[in-house]
Order: structure tokens, then C-alpha cells, then sequence
């Protein structure tokens, strides 16, 4: 008690000019988790009245509606965050070496960043329209500077769940790519050229210096992308929201559940299942990392 | 064959990065190029849409300037970026200061805690944030969008302002207190003036969060008459409307993003290898 009070007195102003964000960000946190916690735990009686029951989840895991956008997410995400770091990687080592116009090159790059992604959601809902969309067009070999039919008829993008979310999956990396290349590319360049000239040395060529200097030294960085990317790609409303609306995953659904079924309890369950998930998949990729590092350094 | 084999890379090199600008281009040259489209360059009764509109013009956007849906999402907008910029900054900058100077046990962990609020997904939290704002009548309203997005940009606020107050050297705050200025009037009058620069890219920063954010204006603001742009492009959207009206209005939602980013874009990086971009 008497090393609290003076201690106080001493950071008296840093903790007055602290409190209201403290306040504002755990305040909202917790509010967000008791009211979402409170909702997907208890029903409306038909007298009024609250009381907790575990009735959604049950519900939601014998609704088909669910079950298909839980499938459907668990696939988004099983494909949907490799491409992101694929796409990434590809980016970084386009424009790690030096060369005239790299800086523009790089800004070209970042371009995506700097579109809206509902922006980005309706140019790729206008591109892969049907049946009268670019895409098509390009595909059926209409234009004069492509004049290879690879398709016959039109595809209706919007009409088949694998499509529409192809197409999703195609919108969220293609705005995602600049931040996963950014984050590759600063660990591609804090990778000393030491290493590489020693290895050339000794005589490794260019895959083996890859494979035994580059990758294991971009594994934190790629970690980075792969966590973070991951936890994008579960919650990803806005591409799936505009371009799936009929094949929905668990973002989507729960609008669906909000907005359409009138359900705030329903869609307050989903949202903490997603939670789960997203918790539960951060936890095993950090781990399946950790042990990928271990086998590629030891060697 | 040494030679060989590097001038094959090098041209594998070349595809790629013409590929890749490509890719990266296509859907912001089709936003531009539908924008520009005059009717007979959308609907085009079968035949394939140019790829350069048959008569460019601007008319799409003569008809903004006069469809009032349009001029007031736009003004709401503003409005929601103008006040998300002003909670946030409040509230963010005086604790980026406090968790920069004040170095008591605790307050790393406090910070890191602080920023990784924005790791939450908003999707998550957007139902309990609605149900709640209904009681308080925030719902359908500015004050509550600008709420919302304040929310998610007060941890980008602390993580850029923290580093701005990291460049000004702790003797400027020590000499103006030894000068007889109290704690608070060397904060106001002098630090935060020297930290403007930087804290007006944390303005901007937020101005950019909030101008594009869907997610929290959609719920809020779904089946109320106030749009932000990005949620009167969905409203739009349900109508199926000619495509050159909703290139057009992306147009108007992108340009600002676009000018900017490239303003705060040294910042950006940072804060992108730092893994702070949403």
C-alpha cells in the first residue's frame, strides 16, 4: 500500500491520459463478449422472459443451412490461405532484386491496398458476369486479341457454390497480396547477402541455396502471413457476402441469421463457433509452424 | 550454359511481372473503363463488351453530382470519417503518449494488449455491437457508425502515434517542465504540435478505415434511410443497375483511398511488416 500510493503520484498524469482508451477498447471488448456469450447461451420464453439454454447450437448442428457453410468455410480457408501466401511469395520474389523501375513496379504492387474491397467486390461482380461478363468474353475467345475458345458456353459464376466462391477466394487475395508481399519481402531483405555468397562458394546452385538458406530464414515471415492471413480469410464477409450471396460460409451466414431469419440468438451461436475456430486454427497453425521451423533448421 | 540459364530466369522473371501487373491492374482499369461507358458500350445486345468504351463519357458522373441518394451517402461519409478522426485521435493519441513516456511495469504488455483489440474479428462483433447500440438508439445514426469504426481504428491510432512520440526526444518534455509548463501544457502545447505531422497520418489512416468500412455501416445502417458509399453500393446493387453507375460510384469511393494511401504509404509499410494492416 504505501509503494502503490506514491507510484501513483508519480504516473499520475500518464494514467489519467490512459484511462479513456484503456476504458474505451476493454470496455467495448467486454460488452462485445458478454453480450455475444449472453445471446448465443439463452432463448426468449414465450412469456417474455430470458433463460439460458444451449438450444441454437444444438439447432445450428442439425440445420443444413450451417452445416453446408461450415463445409464451405473449412474448404475457403483450407485453400484460401496457402494462395494467400503463394500469391505473396510469388509477388515478393518478383520484386525483391534490383532494377530499373522497381520502385514503380512495387507501387504498381501495392494498388490493391488502395482499392475498397467492395470496390474490388463489384469490379469482379461486373468482370465475371453472366452470360455477358469480360471473363465470359475472354473464355469463349470473342475478342481479336485472344482468339482461343476454352469455353463454349457461357459460365454462370454466380449460379454454382465452387464458382462463386472461387471467384471470392480470387477477390480477397487479390486485395490481401500487397500486405502478404510487404511482410515476405522485409524477410527476404533482412536475410543478409553473406549466406548466399558463402553458398555460392561452396558451390550450391540456385535451388539448393532455396532450399537450405531461403526458406528456413523466411519462416518466421511466412509465419506471419500464414497466421494472420488465416484469421482474414475465416472471418471474410465482404467478397462472399457480394459475390456467394447464395452459398453462404459462417461470416455470411451470420447475416443471414441476423438479418433473414430475424435471429440475434442464432446468429450471436454462429459467431462464437466461428470465434472457436478461428481461435482453435491460430493455435494449431502457430504449432504446426514451431515444428516445421525445428525440422528445417535442424538439418 | 551458365548464361544460358540466367537469361532463362531473367525472361521467366519478365512474364511474371508482367503478368502479375497485369492481374493487379484488370479489375482497376474495368472500374475505370465502365465509368467512362456510355450506354451502347454496356448493354451491347449480345455482342462482347469493348474493352474501351465506343463513346467514353463523363456523364455517369454529371448524373451523380445531381442523383441526391448519391451526393448525401457521400456527405455521410464524410461525416463518419470526420468523427471516427476525431474520437479516435482524442482518445488514441494521449495513450500513445502515456504508454511511450510512462515506462511502468506492465505497460508493454498493456500496449500489446491495446493494439491487438483490432485482431478481433468484426464480424464477430458486430451483432453484439447492433443488439447493444439498438437500446441506445445508435442504430441507423452517425454517432453510432463513427462509434463502430472509432473502435477499430483506436489501436492503429496508439501503434502510429506511439511511434512519432518515440521520435521526439524525452528532453523537450523534461526542459519544458523544468521551464514551470505543467504535465498537461507540455503535452498540448508542445508535444503534440511537434508530433502534428505524424499524427495527422493517423488521421488519415483513420479517414481511410472508415471511408471503406462495410461491415459495421452495413448492420447499422441496413434498413435505416442514411447510407455511407460502400453501403449505398450494396443497397444499389439489389436493383441490378447498369454496371457504369456502380463504376462510377466506386470511382468516387476509390479516389480518396487512392491519393492517400500513397500519402501515408511510408507508414503503411510499417505497419504492415509490424503485421498492423487490416
Amino acid at each position: 500500500m504505501t509503494r502503490i500510493i506514491p507510484f501513483i503520484r508519480r504516473n499520475l498524469f500518464g494514467i489519467i491520459i490512459l484511462t479513456p482508451a484503456v476504458l474505451y477498447l476493454v470496455g467495448f471488448l467486454l460488452i462485445i463478449l458478454f453480450k455475444v456469450v449472453g445471446l448465443a447461451f439463452t432463448q426468449v420464453s414465450p412469456d417474455g422472459s430470458l433463460f439460458p439454454t444451449a438450444v441454437h447450437f444444438i439447432e445450428l448442428s442439425q440445420n443444413p443451412e450451417f452445416k453446408a457453410a461450415f463445409t464451405r468455410t473449412i474448404w475457403f480457408v483450407l485453400v484460401g490461405t496457402p494462395m494467400e501466401l503463394i500469391v505473396g511469395m510469388i509477388a515478393a520474389f518478383l520484386v525483391v532484386r534490383e532494377f530499373k523501375g522497381r520502385g514503380i513496379i512495387r507501387s504498381v504492387f501495392i494498388l490493391p491496398l488502395a482499392i475498397p474491397a467492395i470496390v474490388t467486390a463489384i469490379m469482379l461482380y461486373i468482370m465475371f458476369d453472366f452470360p455477358g461478363g469480360h471473363i465470359n468474353d475472354i473464355l469463349m475467345g470473342r475478342h481479336s486479341f485472344f482468339p482461343f475458345q476454352l469455353i463454349a458456353e457461357p459460365v454462370n459464376w454466380r449460379g454454382s457454390g465452387f464458382f462463386a466462391l472461387m471467384v471470392s477466394m480470387v477477390g480477397k487475395v487479390w486485395r490481401d497480396m500487397p500486405i502478404s508481399m510487404l511482410i515476405i519481402l522485409a524477410g527476404l531483405q533482412s536475410i543478409s547477402k553473406d549466406q548466399y555468397e558463402a553458398a555460392t562458394t561452396m558451390g550450391a546452385n540456385t535451388f539448393q541455396t532455396f532450399m537450405k538458406i531461403t526458406l528456413p530464414l523466411l519462416t518466421p515471415a511466412m509465419a506471419t502471413v500464414l497466421v494472420l492471413r488465416s484469421i482474414e480469410v475465416w472471418k471474410e464477409f465482404i467478397f462472399p457476402f457480394i459475390l456467394a450471396g447464395s452459398y453462404p460460409l459462417l461470416a455470411t451466414l451470420i447475416e443471414r441469421a441476423y438479418h433473414e431469419w430475424r435471429d440475434p440468438h442464432e446468429a450471436s451461436a454462429i459467431a462464437l463457433i466461428l470465434l472457436g475456430l478461428i481461435i482453435l486454427s491460430t493455435i494449431i497453425i502457430f504449432y504446426v509452424l514451431k515444428w516445421l521451423r525445428k525440422q528445417l533448421v535442424k538439418v | 550454359m551458365r548464361k544460358k540459364n540466367m537469361r532463362g530466369t531473367r525472361v521467366i522473371w519478365l512474364i511474371g511481372i508482367i503478368v502479375m501487373i497485369l492481374i493487379v491492374l484488370a479489375p482497376i482499369f474495368v472500374m475505370f473503363k465502365y465509368s467512362l461507358s456510355d450506354r451502347s458500350s454496356v448493354v451491347t445486345g449480345g455482342k462482347p463488351i469493348p474493352l474501351w468504351p465506343y463513346h467514353p463519357t463523363v456523364e455517369q458522373f454529371h448524373g451523380l453530382a445531381t442523383m441526391d441518394r448519391f451526393m448525401t451517402a457521400a456527405l455521410i461519409s464524410l461525416e463518419v470519417a470526420l468523427l471516427s478522426i476525431l474520437i479516435a485521435l482524442v482518445i488514441g493519441t494521449p495513450a500513445a503518449y502515456a504508454l511511450v513516456r510512462y515506462r511502468f511495469p506492465g505497460v508493454m504488455v498493456l500496449a500489446t494488449l491495446l493494439i491487438s483489440v483490432r485482431l478481433f474479428p468484426d464480424i464477430v462483433s458486430v451483432v453484439p455491437i447492433v443488439e447493444v447500440f439498438l437500446k441506445f438508439r445508435l442504430v441507423n445514426s452517425v454517432l453510432g457508425v463513427a462509434l463502430a469504426h472509432s473502435l477499430l481504428s483506436i489501436p492503429y491510432v496508439i501503434f502510429i502515434a506511439m511511434g512519432v512520440f518515440e521520435t521526439i526526444p524525452r528532453e523537450l518534455d523534461e526542459q519544458a517542465q523544468i521551464l514551470g509548463a505543467s504535465k498537461l501544457y507540455s503535452f498540448t502545447r508542445i508535444i503534440v504540435p511537434v508530433a502534428l505531422p505524424g499524427l495527422a497520418a493517423a488521421a488519415i489512416y483513420v479517414f481511410l478505415l472508415s471511408w471503406d468500412e462495410f461491415i459495421f455501416a452495413y448492420f447499422l445502417l441496413a434498413f435505416g434511410d442514411l447510407s455511407t458509399l460502400p453501403v449505398l453500393l450494396k443497397k444499389i446493387l439489389s436493383w441490378t443497375p447498369q454496371h457504369n453507375l456502380l463504376a462510377a460510384i466506386s470511382v468516387m469511393l476509390s479516389i480518396p483511398v487512392i491519393i492517400f494511401t500513397f500519402v501515408v504509404q511510408k507508414y503503411m509499410r510499417t505497419g504492415a511488416t509490424a503485421g498492423a494492416v487490416k
